[in-house]
């Protein structure tokens, strides 16, 4: 009996620091008013195409994609130490592996890129793309759909070639990158 | 009974622990750089839809790869940690020696460890010992593929010491 107590205290301890990570989620809405920090919000109309013009298959992958939440910090030279801060906390968040399934990662130390996802290997919810430069700043993007399946990638493409990309969505960005 | 959980208990602490290679500890240094390419990734590629033949030999490889790690650095205290993990890797893993060359003052080992059948390769190990200027590569990839199908991947992906991996092939 004892066992069987100690086991669902374990297991109850185990689930509940899951539960008490820090999420992608959290972190952009902690962080969107933080100076330094810019949020966007992109909805996949920035695509702009004519949807009267799209195959049925195109039609179907471009629903699964629903939105992109882009997230950059840009490095203020005064407040150095705040950007290791940060830089860690969202490489520690990626690091949950049961969460965030790292695809592939390149870099070195401060500088680098990774692409992460969350959901199963052709019914992908989420992307999750971080890029960081030791002199600039970083930035994490997530591209969130529904059932994304890799697999569509080619008319992702053939849809993309197709749009007629919004750039008014896309101003906010233009401040960060100066 | 209290012994058999926390045994399982070590169990499942070690796993988490020993399922990290032996070289991610060269991951997230300043002087190395590092390229990881997960399981996850080679087969999502493998699902994309091929166009032509040689981009379906390619993806025909892809399937069968599982793990690919690459660490280049041009330090040489980092190269020579390099060199004596990837030493005691090859005895503790029984990894057998493919081919050792000496080109341009570099230092190239590639070794193998190989499956069912003599061709068949489960892990492939490089390393290039740069001296001076010269960046140490060393490279390790994991999966279940066919030696000669290494030229197709070196071709295309462009890996480091992709030449020599290619006469390796064709040994």
């Amino acid at each position: 009996m004892r066992v069987v107590a100690f086991l669902a205290i374990a297991l109850s301890l185990l689930l509940f620091s899951c539960n008490s990570k820090p999420s992608l989620q959290k972190y952009f809405v902690d962080h969107q008013e933080k100076p330094g920090f810019m949020v966007v919000d992109i909805s996949s109309n920035i695509l702009n195409v004519n949807k009267a013009k799209l195959t049925a298959e195109q039609t179907k992958v471009l629903s699964s994609f629903n939105k992109m939440n882009i997230l950059a910090y840009k490095l203020d030279p005064k407040h150095k130490g705040e950007f290791d801060i940060e830089r860690k906390k969202v490489n520690e968040i990626l690091k949950d592996t049961l969460n965030y399934q790292q695809l592939m990662k390149i870099g070195s130390g401060k500088n680098g890129a990774s692409i992460s996802f969350i959901g199963e290997e052709d019914r992908i919810d989420e992307f999750i793309i971080y890029g960081c430069k030791s002199d600039n700043g970083f930035a994490v993007v997530r591209i969130m759909g529904k059932d994304m399946n890799p697999a569509d990638a080619m008319t992702m493409l053939s849809v993309l070639k197709s749009s007629n990309i919004d750039m008014k969505q896309l101003e906010p960005l233009k401040a960060i990158m100066k | 009974m209290r012994k058999v959980i926390l045994i399982i208990a070590l169990v499942l602490v070690s796993n988490t622990i020993f399922a990290q290679s032996v070289f991610d500890k060269f991951d997230n240094q300043d002087d190395i750089t590092t390229v990881i390419v997960n399981k996850k990734m080679f087969q999502m590629l493998s699902k994309v839809e091929a166009k032509d033949k040689e981009t379906q030999q390619y993806i025909n490889l892809i399937k069968k790869l599982e793990n690919l790690k690459v660490f280049v650095t041009a330090n040489d205290k980092k190269s020579d940690d390099m060199k004596s993990v990837a030493d005691k890797y090859v005895r503790s893993a029984g990894l057998e020696e493919l081919m050792r060359i000496t080109e341009k003052g570099k230092n190239v080992k590639i070794y193998v460890k190989t499956g069912a059948t003599d061709s068949q390769v489960k892990e492939l190990l490089m390393f290039i010992e740069g001296s001076g200027k010269e960046e140490s590569v060393l490279m390790s990839l994991t999966g279940t593929f066919e030696l000669d199908e290494l030229s197709s991947l070196t071709d295309k992906m462009k890996l480091p010491g992709g030449d020599v991996l290619k006469k390796a092939g064709k040994k």
